[in-house]
């Protein structure tokens, strides 16, 4: 029940309907624990289209579970978060809310989200909800929050904002967000967008929001920086679950929202592996893109090269064939 | 290590007498609100609310929403905003000879103000808390350009120099200070990289006072890998501000290894009397391990003294050591050889001149002295 890479990527557009999976994990397929292949699962249904620029909590947390089951082989969905969290750890759930709630992570979404976390045991005390800025946290729709769950921006993080030490990560030295300094473990649920400069902005991309000077790193199209950055332990040590919310995606003109060249997906992304992850997500986007007859990244001269980089630098997988790609649908 | 935490405490109290000194300035001085805009003067339109950024040579396309690569000026809708228009985050006194320059009007205090950001990103910085910053992330105070040249007068400062990040990136403020105190007497001087285009720094020579930059090296090597810019603009820079016949001087940080060779230096040298003639004061300054370069030890004094040499065997007159004691730092009548400014750190005395020229021999000194 896999599928290519290009079978993937026009499934996302409805082409390729008979390569899927039905909604509700089947515990006697092979999972991805199995295989050996980073797994990423595309979660794709109308309910998951945004109505008032939000999703259903009930949806997303079903296509969560599931997808859970698919990519840590447990035979529940409960199991199946806590094989990934424990209740001992503090949990950062880094959003991306720059363009507003019209292209942020979807509150609906990390509502799901949450509840996964609360029954593998992760109070709402040790969860953290967070961006750079509570401005734009809640220019996303969020309400901050300073008791359980907290939800709060960087610049507001006790202690101050961004740590005074410098850390270094190969070519990228920076002060990284007291939040992500303190978390145990990371949920990155980024928005899929094209981007100006680095081309996509996805899961690795989204960290940029995690340090103090991110306007130094987008030269040469952010190659070899985002990659720098996630090989950083305190990102690379504590991620463990990517979130992409592709219930809307910007194909073009990224990474504010423009509505001429915003399109509804009503889909998710789900994998642990961000470099997996990102690959399938910039496939997706270059399929859009074709469809709308936009040039490719390349053609356009802002190919995502920091891909191929964060698998060099042993991040993940970008190779298609060691990818599995899992679509669910309905629910 | 030591020296560079007495840096940073230093940058640190730099802010924080910004905020703390009503001595410094006055009653009515009130931290910034965060991130308030002021368009930029130099960009170009893209359409679909994208932006280009003209004022420095990185020509930063700019999304919407997003900033340039010096932090502090934003895309917003396709409108390009300054950030940091009237908002410092360093304040301070200090003595013109620490910018440095020392031919524009030695002995005399110039009222330091700063902003956070910066178009390069040098990783021997030693103001990098500051100048590596967004304007979010540093304490601020509301203090426009009236005010400050206010408080350079209640200062009794002679001039207002816009320095420790790179005032390319405030150009709109940096202009309007300029401004308003060439109209009131209190002349400005820029501290910067030269990281900036013809158009705006031609602008700029016709209100500010006196300009030093910073040659990084004389290798595109050099301004690629440890800066994060172009050694050409810079180099063009230079050019402009000669033919504008503005006052300027030459620092370059001398860092073991990576721009000491003498043929460096030889080049750097030659370039500079051919092009811009051999009255231009060079500094040499010593280097201190910072920021993202702490694996190299200080600049050994006689690799100063070496490079002063090459400079001044290719026919520079002026060429000085900084951030080291030592007789280097002493003006010197380039026909006579006698002292005509003694400095010691930042303890100056005119012992050796009559108005512009050598008391001895009547050589007529280039500068600024009154």
């Amino acid at each position: 029940m896999t599928l290519s890479r290009r079978e993937f990527s026009k499934t996302l557009i409805g082409t390729a309907m008979g390569a899927v999976v039905g909604f509700g994990a089947d515990p006697t397929s092979q999972t991805a624990a199995e295989t050996g292949k980073s797994a990423v699962i595309l979660a794709r249904s109308e309910k998951l289209k945004r109505i008032d620029d939000d999703i259903g909590e009930e949806s997303a947390r079903r296509f969560l579970d599931d997808a859970l089951i698919r990519l840590t082989g447990k035979p529940k969905a409960d199991l199946a978060w806590k094989s990934l969290f424990s209740p001992a750890e503090t949990v950062g759930i880094k959003l991306s809310c720059l363009p507003g709630r019209k292209l942020s992570s979807s509150r609906g979404l990390v509502a799901a989200i949450v509840s996964g976390l609360s029954r593998a045991g992760v109070g709402p005390g040790r969860i953290v909800i967070w961006e750079r800025t509570n401005r734009e946290l809640e220019n996303a729709g969020f309400r901050l929050s300073r008791s359980a769950p907290r939800v709060i921006g960087t610049d507001d993080a006790e202690g101050g904002g961004y740590s005074e030490e410098l850390e270094a990560s190969g070519s990228v030295a920076t002060c990284f967000s007291r939040i992500i300094e303190r978390v145990d473990a990371l949920i990155n649920v980024p928005v899929l967008k094209d981007h100006d400069v680095t081309g996509v902005s996805i899961g690795m991309k989204n960290f940029y929001g995690a340090i103090h000077n991110p306007n130094k790193y987008h030269g040469q199209h952010g190659d070899p920086f985002i990659a720098d950055l996630c090989r950083h332990r305190f990102i690379h040590g504590k991620l463990r679950l990517t979130v992409v919310d592709a219930t809307r995606i910007q194909i073009q003109n990224g990474p504010a929202y423009y509505p001429k060249y915003a399109k509804d997906h009503g889909a998710l992304l789900i994998g642990r592996d961000p470099v997996a992850v990102d690959q399938c997500g910039w496939n997706i986007l270059e399929e859009l893109r074709r469809r709308a007859g936009f040039p490719t990244l390349a053609e356009a001269g802002r190919e995502p090269t920091y891909i191929r980089t964060a698998a060099r630098l042993g991040l993940g997988e970008d190779r298609d064939e060691r990818i599995e790609r899992i679509v669910l649908e309905n629910g | 290590m030591t020296r560079m935490k007495s840096r940073r405490r230093f940058i640190r109290n730099v802010s924080m007498a910004a905020l703390a000194s009503p001595l410094l300035l006055g009653r009515g001085a009130r931290p910034a609100a965060a991130a308030s805009g002021h368009e930029a003067r130099y960009y170009e339109k893209l359409g679909e609310m994208k932006v280009k950024c003209t004022l420095c040579p990185h020509e930063c396309r700019v999304a919407d929403l997003e900033r340039g690569t010096c932090g502090v000026r934003e895309n917003r809708g396709g409108t390009y905003y300054t950030l940091v228009y009237g908002n410092p985050c360093s304040v301070h006194t200090d003595p013109i000879e620490k910018k440095p320059l020392f031919h524009y009007l030695p002995g005399t205090q110039a009222f330091s103000i700063a902003t956070a950001g910066c178009n390069f990103s040098c990783r021997f910085c030693q103001n990098w808390e500051i100048s590596q910053k967004r304007p979010e992330q540093v304490k601020s105070v509301e203090l426009g350009p009236a005010a400050v040249v206010h408080a350079a007068r209640k200062n009794n400062c002679r001039t207002v120099a816009h320095t420790y990040t790179e005032p390319v990136v405030f150009f709109e403020y940096m202009l309007d200070c300029a401004a308003r105190g060439r109209e009131a007497g209190i002349p400005s001087v820029m501290i910067s990289n030269g990281y900036i285009q013809k158009q705006p720094m031609r602008e700029l020579c016709r209100v500010l006072g006196a300009v030093k930059i910073d040659l990084k090296a004389f290798t595109e090597k050099f301004y690629g890998e440890q800066c994060g810019g172009r050694l050409k603009p810079v180099l063009d820079t230079l050019l402009t501000l000669k033919e504008e016949k503005i006052w300027f001087e030459i620092v370059v940080l001398i860092v073991p290894t990576l721009n000491d060779g003498p043929a460096e230096i030889e080049s750097m040298s030659r370039w500079i009397f051919k092009e811009l003639g051999p009255d231009v004061p060079l500094h040499f300054s010593r280097y201190y391990p910072t920021f993202m370069i702490k694996n190299i030890p200080p600049t050994p004094p006689n690799a100063l003294h070496a490079a002063r040499k090459i400079a001044m065997d290719n026919g520079l007159k002026f060429v000085y050591i900084g951030n080291l004691l030592s007789e280097a730092e002493n003006t010197f009548c380039p026909s006579c050889g006698k002292v005509l400014i003694r400095r010691l750190m930042f303890s100056v005395t005119v012992e050796g001149m009559k108005s512009n020229r050598c008391k001895f021999c009547g050589t007529a000194i280039p500068g600024v002295f009154a």
